[in-house]
């Protein structure tokens, strides 16, 4: 069994950002689904963690939502991104692609040669 | 951007509050039926799924919770309800609260009042433009009366032609006028200033203009600004007062503008003069004298220029012109010039005495504060048991911690608002007492930065005193709620907060007690001391008969000298007086003049050692035994003696020059920064007892006196020597004055009694203030001490009823409750003692006859802090004695 992971501080909303741009508008649930099986199951979002986080996206003009029917006919809030969020997602993608190479450079087996 | 766009949401989420509301509800619910469908749909009976999509969302209630948490401002929303509820409890306990307000308006409002002082008198920016470029220069030597020489016109002229980093130097000489109007004659200040002064000091008129430079010079027609305030008093602020002639020393002076309100410097003017006025200051002497020192020097710097810039260049400068005139700057009297701040200059006398109010208030507040601290933590105690079950509903140890702050935050706010009224209502007594040290004592007031330091004290003693709360910890609280009973007992952590409460409050109060102490002492020291006169039945007077200007005219000399006469024999035959004596200075006042001597036989002064420098005093045949100054050897001058070179020296000057030696008959020469020529050699006809002349807190210092004819003075000082109180004589007295002399100006009317009161009125001041805080926080500690002992005594009642049940008297329980208390305030005492010895030396300044670590001050404190420490516990150690066993055990 895999353990199970806290997510890191910020890493949650750079999931809901990318998640939304893979598959357009989704609501809460289908967030969570995507970014758990993502993860293969290392993730389980509580509402009380992710809901917050939409909230905060939202205050902050990252993504809006809309109240809208579902697939199955119910009515459920969709969250989509902005163009700010949008912005957003590929500054925050380049600036953590830049951290963890500079992470896995440090952590690499071999370091440069004495 | 980003936090600023999210905080505004938050914001109109907060006050938008319950609008919103039920979206999240909604959403979750959607939630959990979408994952019950996507269970059902993968085979799960719809009861089941439902169960599972509940559990993984984590708490619905907790979501929407942590929902709104983001939507609006929790901490603000939580803090409103927090304070509402604060108030409430606080309402249901009112003697509590009544008593917490008290204490801590007390507090605040001493440190309130205190502050408005430093800030009116240190801080405020002066209203001079841009007045933090404004420096004042200061030339002084070693020697008495040379702390502040002032500056003669040559070196004036030296310096602004030397000094490039200064944008302008002004002249300012104090003088006093005689304001004539139809009403009367008054006697004002006046500062002489030269045409550029009010531009350096960037003072703008209110009305009409202020001098300019074509206002310099022999040539320019008499003008004059008046102050602010005396516009106000003596024109009742009539705009049309510009173009006015004003009669001043007997002189038309065109009034040409109203300064706007500034504070007086160095002291208190009524009307600003141009240089014209004074046919003195035009003169040969002022004008070419390099030691005819009587001119302010206030500069302004050059924008972008430092103050150390400007001190280096005047440095270079000054020592330039000292070695271009050796004679002048004798080496070895340490002539130098030190360059200061303005704003400096105008706090200087008062920063010690407002550095020691600000202590003692802030350690009031200490004082305060802990005696609340130790209230709310008594009451937490009692409370525990609410918290405890609010803890166990899910309130969080941050929520129950804002819980207690919005409470302390309740009573801090009602405390400042009760602190900032006591503090107006103080403020006139502090106005009086600053006017004492500092003339801009008229700016004190509470405006908005002296209320922001009370909501700045207010809020760090709220937080201060919510951080000392013991609060129930999160792993302990099922173990709290089995204690049950024995809660009472409080925890361990907050008995020993409760402990160094008092130590702090003990120590703090004995620390002031000490200063107070000192103060005292040095009042009683004051009250006391010799001043030198034998008796102190003497009225004083001093007569201005003459305008400097006047002296010059031979025939007003001699009228003047006749009216003086006149005065002599009237108020000589008066009942009730039995002398009149007359000097150019009255006794116990400095003269201001001084003279460089040397003794018969030995040089000037030797290569590197001062000249002795003297005050100079001038004196006719009765003074001596009118003012009551003893003639110790030799005698007292006689009526032909008025123009002779003869000389009396007082015992300090005598024991100085001729160590071991009877002085009569011996010479001596002086030569005087205000006299043009070098050396007077003169007889030694007396020696007259020492009096305190600098001040009564200052050690008698050398003076000569010399015959009235050696000074022309155009004032007279009289002596009026009286058989009982000389305050009998004071009515008869001036009105002689004013019926021989009705032009005349009269100051100074007073007994030496009723002068020695105002010399000490201040020191009387500081002591008065010192001694209440002291007495506030004593009151402070006693109740801090006894409340707590009291409180020990009730959570022990049950341990003391045991005690007592096996055998333990009264006074044995009694000395249980007393050693427990005792101890506490043994160790404040000590701590207490330590920190008095550590600052006494920080007032050494402001003592007189007494030494910072007084052994007399020190034990009274001891005995009194003993005394009152016994008393507060003994109360609660009584009630102790009379618990009854029976009772306390069912309890």
């Amino acid at each position: 069994m895999v353990a199970r992971r806290e997510i890191q501080q910020g890493t949650l909303a750079l999931m809901i950002l990318k998640t939304l741009e893979t598959l357009g508008p989704l609501h809460g649930y289908g967030i969570a689904r995507r970014i758990e099986e993502t993860s293969g199951q290392r993730i389980t979002l509580n509402y009380g963690t992710l809901y917050p986080a939409l909230l905060k996206l939202e205050q902050e003009g990252i993504v809006r939502s809309e109240w809208r029917q579902s697939e199955s006919n119910r009515r459920a809030k969709y969250y989509g991104l902005t163009p700010a969020g949008r912005r957003q997602l590929a500054r925050e993608t380049r600036d953590w692609h830049a951290t963890a190479d500079l992470i896995a450079a440090f952590l690499a087996p071999k370091g440069p040669a004495r | 951007m980003r936090w600023l766009r999210s905080g505004l949401a938050r914001l109109i989420g907060f006050l938008s509050r319950d609008r919103a509301h039920d979206d999240i509800q909604e959403e979750l619910q959607a939630h959990v039926e979408l994952e019950t469908a996507e269970l059902v749909r993968r085979g799960l009976p719809p009861a089941l799924a439902r169960r599972r999509a509940l559990i993984a969302s984590g708490g619905l209630a907790e979501a929407a919770e942590a929902v709104r948490d983001q939507r609006t401002l929790p901490l603000l929303e939580t803090l409103v309800a927090d304070l509402r509820y604060a108030f409430r409890s606080l309402w249901h306990s009112p003697g509590f609260t009544v008593l917490v307000v008290i204490t801590l308006a007390l507090g605040i409002g001493a440190n309130t009042a205190i502050f408005s002082v430093v800030r009116g008198v240190l801080l405020k920016p002066l209203p001079h433009r841009d007045g933090d470029r404004l420096v004042y220069l200061r030339q002084s030597a070693d020697g008495p009366g040379a702390a502040n020489l002032t500056f003669s016109v040559p070196e004036v002229r030296d310096l602004r032609n030397g000094v490039t980093s200064l944008a302008g130097i002004a002249e300012f000489s104090t003088w006093g006028v005689v304001h004539q109007t139809e009403e009367g004659a008054w006697g004002i200040g006046a500062g002489l200033v030269t045409g550029n002064y009010f531009e350096v000091m960037g003072l703008s008129p209110i009305l009409g203009r202020v001098t300019e430079p074509r206002d310099d010079g022999p040539g320019a027609a008499p003008v004059a600004v008046l102050a602010h305030e005396y516009w106000l008093q003596r024109f009742g602020g009539d705009s049309g007062v510009v173009g006015r002639i004003m009669v001043l020393n007997r002189q038309p002076v065109t009034v040409i503008g109203v300064l706007q309100p500034a504070p007086f410097f160095p002291e208190r003017e009524d009307v600003l003069l141009n240089l014209v006025n004074s046919t003195h200051h035009l003169g040969a002497a002022m004008q070419e004298g390099r030691t005819h020192r009587m001119t302010e020097v206030v500069a302004r710097l050059r924008p972008g220029t430092s103050l150390e810039q400007v001190k280096a260049e005047v440095a270079t400068v000054y020592g330039r012109l000292q070695r271009a005139d050796p004679d002048a700057y004798p080496a070895g009297s340490g002539y130098r010039v030190t360059v200061i701040p303005f704003k400096t200059v105008m706090g200087e006398r008062a920063r010690l005495t407002l550095i020691l109010l600000m202590a003692s208030a802030a350690f009031v507040l200490i004082v305060s504060a802990a005696n609340v601290a130790n209230l709310t933590l008594i009451r937490g105690i009692r409370r525990e048991h609410e918290l405890v079950v609010r803890a166990a509903l899910g309130a969080g140890a941050a929520r129950l911690r804002r819980l207690v702050l919005a409470e302390n935050l309740a009573l801090a706010a009602l405390g400042a608002v009760l602190g900032a009224g006591l503090a107006m209502a103080g403020t006139p007594v502090l106005v009086a007492l600053a006017a004492r040290y500092s003339t801009r004592a008229s700016e004190i007031r509470l405006d908005g930065v002296v209320l922001g330091f009370t909501v700045i004290v207010a809020l760090v003693v709220a937080l201060v005193l919510s951080y000392l709360a013991a609060l129930p910890r999160e792993g302990g609280i099922a173990e709290r709620i089995q204690a049950g009973k024995e809660r009472t007992g409080g925890n361990r952590n907050g008995w020993r907060i409760q402990r160094s409460l008092v130590v702090v409050q003990v120590a703090v109060t004995v620390i002031l007690l000490a200063g107070a102490g000192l103060l005292t002492r040095t009042l009683i020291h004051l009250a006391n001391v010799s001043s030198g006169l034998a008796n102190e039945n003497v009225l004083t007077m001093q007569v201005t008969l003459l305008t400097w200007n006047e002296m010059r005219d031979a025939n007003a000399v001699a009228a003047a000298r006749q009216q003086v006469e006149r005065i002599r024999q009237e108020i000589g035959g008066l009942p009730g007086v039995v002398g009149v004596g007359m000097g150019g200075t009255l006794p116990l006042r400095s003269s201001g003049y001084y003279n460089l001597l040397q003794a018969e036989g030995g040089p000037l002064a030797r290569p590197g050692e001062a000249m002795p420098r003297v005050e100079f005093r001038t004196a006719d045949p009765e003074f001596f035994q009118a003012a009551g100054i003893p003639i110790l050897r030799g005698r007292s001058f006689t009526t032909a003696e008025e123009w002779r070179p003869v000389v009396i020296v007082n015992q300090v000057l005598a024991d100085q020059l001729f160590p071991g030696v009877d002085p009569v008959g011996r010479r001596l020469a002086w030569k005087a920064d205000w006299m043009p020529d070098s050396l007077h050699w003169t007889t030694i006809v007396g020696v007259a007892g020492s009096t305190r002349d600098g001040g009564l807190d200052h050690e008698p210092r050398s003076v000569v006196y010399a015959p009235m004819g050696h000074m022309a003075g155009n004032s007279a000082g009289l002596v009026i020597r009286t058989k009982g109180r000389a305050d009998g004589v004071i009515g008869a007295a001036t009105h002689v004055v004013r019926r021989v002399a009705p032009l005349a100006l009269i100051d100074e009317v007073m007994t030496i009694p009723q002068y020695r009161e105002k010399n000490v009125s201040p020191q009387r001041l500081n002591a008065l203030l010192i001694s209440l805080f002291g007495l506030l926080a004593v009151i402070l500690a006693a109740v801090g001490v006894a409340g707590v002992v009291a409180f020990s005594v009730s959570v022990r009642t049950r341990e003391l009823g045991i005690r007592m049940s096996l055998g333990a008297d009264a006074g044995a329980i009694r000395s249980i409750v007393l050693r427990e208390g005792g101890g506490l305030v043994a160790v404040g005492l000590v701590l207490g003692l330590v920190g008095a010895e550590l600052s006494a030396g920080v007032i050494r300044g402001l003592l007189f006859g007494v030494a910072p670590g007084d052994p007399v001050t020190f034990a009274g404190v001891v005995l009194i802090m003993v005394g009152i420490g016994l008393l507060a516990c003994w109360i609660p150690a009584a009630r102790a004695a009379r618990i009854d066993p029976a009772v306390s055990m069912r309890a």
